[in-house]
C-alpha cells in the first residue's frame, strides 16, 4: 500500500490493479449518491444509451463518424510524413514550419474555404478534418526528426551509406515507431474537430450530429451516453494503436522497457 | 623487456597538417601522423596505433576528421595502400555508445554493413562467420536493445570491420568499462588485428595505461607553449610526442603493464601531460 504513495515506486500489479478498481468503484459512487443533482444519474444515462442505440442508430453514426475519421487520418499522415520527411531539404523547412502554425487557425473560417474549393458536403467535412489533423501531425513528427543525433547519422554515414540512404535508415526507417506513437496521440484531435464539422455539414449524419442535437434539446443524459460512447471508442482505438506497435514494431517496446 | 623484429610498408593512415576551427577558435592544429603497414616475421601481424589526448582536448573532432565525416579547416588524410583522401565509409568508426541500428536485429546489422562490400549471398556467409568470430551467434536474432553492453561493443565493432577498408577506428573503447570488460575489448582488438595483415585498430582515448599496452605507434595530443610560455590555441602532435612503440621494444608484449619499463614509459607521458596543461 504504501508504494502507491512513494515516489517513482513500482507497486505490485496486484496491488495497482485492485487500486484501479477501487478509484472507479468511487467515481461510481460519487455518481450515484452525489446529492447536488448537476449530472443526470447514472440510471438515466444507461436508459438514455439504450434508447440511442434502439432508436437513433447510435451504432450507425458512430461507425459513419469512424469511418470519416479513419480516412481524414489514414490522407492526413501521409501527408503529414511527406512534409515532415521533406525537412531534410531545406527548400521545404519553411512548408513544415509554416504547417505546424497552422494548428492556431480556427476550424470555423477554414469550413468556408474549404466550401469553397471542393463541392460536395463530405469533402468539405474530410478536407477539415485533414487540414486540422495534419497540421498537428506535422508538429508532432518533425519533433521526432528532430530527435535525430548526429551520432545516429554518423553511424550511418560511416557504413558507406549516401546521404540519402542514411536519412532513409535513420529517420524514416528509424523512427517509424515514433511516428506511429504520434498518430496515435493526435488521433483524439480528429474526433474533437469531427463533432464540430458534423454539426455544420449534416446531410451525412454522425456521431457529432447526433450529439449536437441532444444538446441542442438539453437531453443531458444522451449527451453524457455520447461522450462516453467516444471516450470508450478512443480508449479502443489508443489499444489498437498498442497492438499494432507491438506487432509491427517490437524493438520500441524493448527500448522503452530497457 | 624483448624489442621484436619488425618492418614497416606502405602507408596506410597519412594525417598531414591537419587544422580545425570552429567559429574562429583553434581545435586542432597541424596534426602530422602516418600510420604504417608493419610486418613480422611468420606472423600475420595488422596494426594498432592510439591518440592520446586528455577529455575535451580535440579527440573526437579529430575521430571524425579521420573517419571523414567532417573536413579539416585545412590539411589532408589519405587512407589505404592507394592512399587515396578519406571518404565516409572507407574508415570504420566505432563511436563512443556503439550506436547500432536499434531497429534491426542484430543480424540485419551486420547485414546491412556487409552489403555494402558484398553480393547478398556472400554478405549472408561473412555475417555468420562474423557472429561466430565475435561469440555472438546466440544473440543474432535480438534487437540492440537487448544486447548487453559488451555484446553491444563486439556488435558495432564487427559491423564497422564488415564494410570498412582494414581500417577501425576506436573512440575511447575503454570509457566507463569495468577491468573484465577492459579485457575483453583488449582481445577484441588483438583478434581484430590478426584477422588480416592490413587491419589496423586506431585507439583514441584518454585510457593511458590500456592504449599503451595495446599500441605499437602512440601519437600525445597536447598544447604547445610560444617563447613567452603561453599555450598556443588548438592541440597538436609535438614531435617529441610521437612515440614508436615497437621500436622501444614496449609493443606485442602479453603482459607488458607488468614490466618496469612500461611503468616508466606511463609515467613519462603523465609528466608530459603535465606540463601541457
Amino acid at each position: 500500500m504504501k508504494s502507491l504513495f512513494a515516489p517513482n515506486a513500482q507497486p505490485a500489479r496486484l496491488v495497482f490493479t485492485t487500486m484501479v478498481a477501487g478509484q472507479v468503484a468511487l467515481l461510481l459512487l460519487l455518481w450515484l449518491f452525489y446529492p447536488m443533482q448537476l449530472f443526470p444519474s447514472l440510471g438515466e444515462v444507461v436508459r438514455s444509451l439504450g434508447d440511442l442505440i434502439t432508436s437513433q442508430g447510435l451504432i450507425q453514426e458512430l461507425w459513419a463518424s469512424m469511418t470519416t475519421a479513419l480516412e481524414a487520418l489514414a490522407v492526413a499522415t501521409v501527408l503529414a510524413l511527406l512534409i515532415s520527411y521533406l525537412t531534410a531539404l531545406p527548400f521545404f523547412r519553411p512548408i513544415a514550419f509554416a504547417a505546424s502554425k497552422m494548428r492556431y487557425l480556427t476550424l470555423t473560417g477554414l469550413t468556408f474555404f474549404m466550401a469553397l474549393m471542393v463541392s460536395s458536403g463530405h469533402q468539405v467535412k474530410l478536407s477539415v478534418l485533414i487540414f486540422g489533423a495534419t497540421v498537428y501531425l506535422v508538429t508532432g513528427m518533425t519533433s521526432v526528426i528532430l530527435t535525430t543525433t548526429q551520432e545516429e547519422m554518423d553511424h550511418a554515414r560511416t557504413l558507406g551509406m549516401s546521404e540519402w540512404r542514411s536519412f532513409y535508415e535513420v529517420v524514416v526507417l528509424g523512427k517509424l515507431d515514433d511516428m506511429l506513437e504520434v498518430v496515435r496521440q493526435n488521433f483524439a484531435i480528429i474526433w474533437t474537430m469531427i463533432t464540430l464539422v458534423e454539426t455544420l455539414y449534416q446531410s451525412e449524419g454522425g456521431i457529432g450530429l447526433l450529439l449536437y442535437k441532444q444538446n441542442r434539446y438539453l437531453h443531458l443524459d444522451g449527451v453524457l451516453a455520447i461522450q462516453l460512447v467516444i471516450l470508450a471508442t478512443g480508449a479502443a482505438q489508443d489499444y489498437v494503436f498498442v497492438l499494432l506497435r507491438r506487432v509491427f514494431f517490437p524493438y520500441s517496446q524493448l527500448g522503452a522497457s530497457a | 623487456m624483448t624489442a621484436h623484429t619488425f618492418a614497416y610498408k606502405d602507408p596506410i593512415l597519412t594525417l598531414e597538417n591537419v587544422s580545425i576551427a570552429f567559429n574562429g577558435e583553434p581545435i586542432l592544429r597541424d596534426i602530422n601522423a602516418q600510420v604504417l603497414d608493419v610486418t613480422r616475421p611468420n606472423m600475420k601481424q595488422g596494426q594498432v596505433v592510439g591518440f592520446y589526448g586528455r577529455s575535451g582536448i580535440g579527440k573526437s573532432v579529430l575521430c571524425r576528421i579521420m573517419a571523414g565525416l567532417i573536413r579539416p579547416s585545412s590539411g589532408t588524410v589519405e587512407v589505404g595502400q592507394a592512399q587515396q583522401p578519406v571518404q565516409p565509409g572507407m574508415v570504420g568508426f566505432v563511436q563512443q555508445r556503439y550506436p547500432l541500428f536499434d531497429h534491426r536485429t542484430l543480424r540485419d546489422n551486420l547485414l546491412v554493413a556487409a552489403q555494402r562490400k558484398h553480393a547478398p549471398e556472400a554478405a549472408r556467409q561473412h555475417v555468420e562467420t562474423y557472429l561466430e568470430r565475435f561469440c555472438l551467434a546466440p544473440h543474432a536474432r535480438k534487437y540492440p536493445a537487448h544486447l548487453s553492453g559488451g555484446q553491444r561493443q563486439r556488435a558495432a565493432i564487427a559491423q564497422q570491420l564488415l564494410c570498412s577498408d582494414h581500417l577501425i577506428l576506436l573512440d575511447e573503447p575503454f570509457s566507463g568499462l569495468d577491468v573484465a570488460m577492459i579485457d575483453e575489448v583488449k582481445r577484441i582488438i588483438v583478434e581484430v588485428t590478426t584477422m588480416d595483415e592490413l587491419n589496423t585498430v586506431i585507439i583514441v582515448s584518454h585510457d593511458i595505461v590500456t592504449t599503451t599496452a595495446l599500441a605499437d605507434r602512440l601519437w600525445l595530443l597536447g598544447y604547445e607553449r610560444d617563447a613567452a610560455g603561453a599555450l598556443v590555441p588548438g592541440a597538436t602532435i609535438s614531435p617529441q610526442h610521437q612515440y614508436n612503440l615497437a621500436e622501444m621494444g614496449l609493443a606485442w608484449h602479453e603482459n607488458v603493464e607488468a614490466e618496469p619499463e612500461f611503468a616508466q614509459f606511463v609515467e613519462h607521458i603523465k609528466q608530459e601531460i603535465r606540463i601541457s596543461a
